[in-house]
């Protein structure tokens, strides 16, 4: 935090504003938090493993109900 | 636990049993009629898990083919609870089983809402997420 920005917020302005206008200045970095929660997907290997054990189940279900199956 | 288990399955099945009882002698009658349309193309799989008829047929080609996926449902509901998927998502798993392994060249099948499609001497282009279908 910079001076300014710190003075300013003493002076009940919020301390945002303060970097925005700093950052106007060329060479700046501005690095904004993501508004949204970040997620890891660990979905992907689970729903993998539920489509496989659901084409076991369809496998013996095809193998032991032949006549739901007629070819 | 495997004897509850066992238990559990015979109970299950003497209900099913009493409750397709009606049901399941009339299909079985009619299973001939259902193969013979299978064979000749006026009824086919479905990717998503259930006969389908492809053009008109019989009274009793078209019973048997909704008797046969009344018990295909039945099936499917009791494997959906048993793994905590949907029953869409059982139905369509044994779609991808049936199109990989059960239809024969030179019979229908139909993938989504599309037009039904002639096995040729090829394996079916299976939707995406049957990719471990085999």
């Amino acid at each position: 935090m910079t001076v300014s920005s710190i003075l300013l917020s003493r002076r009940g302005i919020p301390a945002v504003p303060g970097m925005l206008m700093l950052c106007a200045l060329p060479g700046c970095i501005q690095l904004n938090a993501p508004d949204k929660p970040i997620e890891i997907n660990l979905n992907v290997k689970v729903q993998q493993e539920v489509v496989v054990r659901l084409q076991q189940d369809a496998k013996d279900l095809i193998q032991n109900n032949p006549e739901l199956f007629p070819q | 636990m495997t004897r509850t288990l066992l238990l559990g399955g015979a109970v299950l099945m003497a209900g099913a049993l009493i409750l397709g009882g009606g049901l399941s002698s009339r299909a079985s009658a009619q299973t001939p009629a259902v193969s013979a349309a299978v064979a000749d193309g006026s009824v086919g799989e479905q990717a998503d898990g259930y006969l389908g008829i492809n053009g008109s047929v019989s009274a009793e080609v078209r019973a048997g083919v909704e008797a046969i996926n009344i018990k295909r449902r039945a099936a499917y509901t009791d494997l959906a609870a048993k793994r905590g998927v949907t029953v869409a998502d059982m139905a369509a798993a044994t779609g991808c089983q049936t199109l990989a392994s059960r239809v024969k060249q030179g019979q229908t099948y139909r993938i989504g809402g599309g037009a039904w499609q002639v096995k040729g001497s090829g394996p079916i282009a299976l939707p995406a997420y049957c990719s471990t279908a085999n």
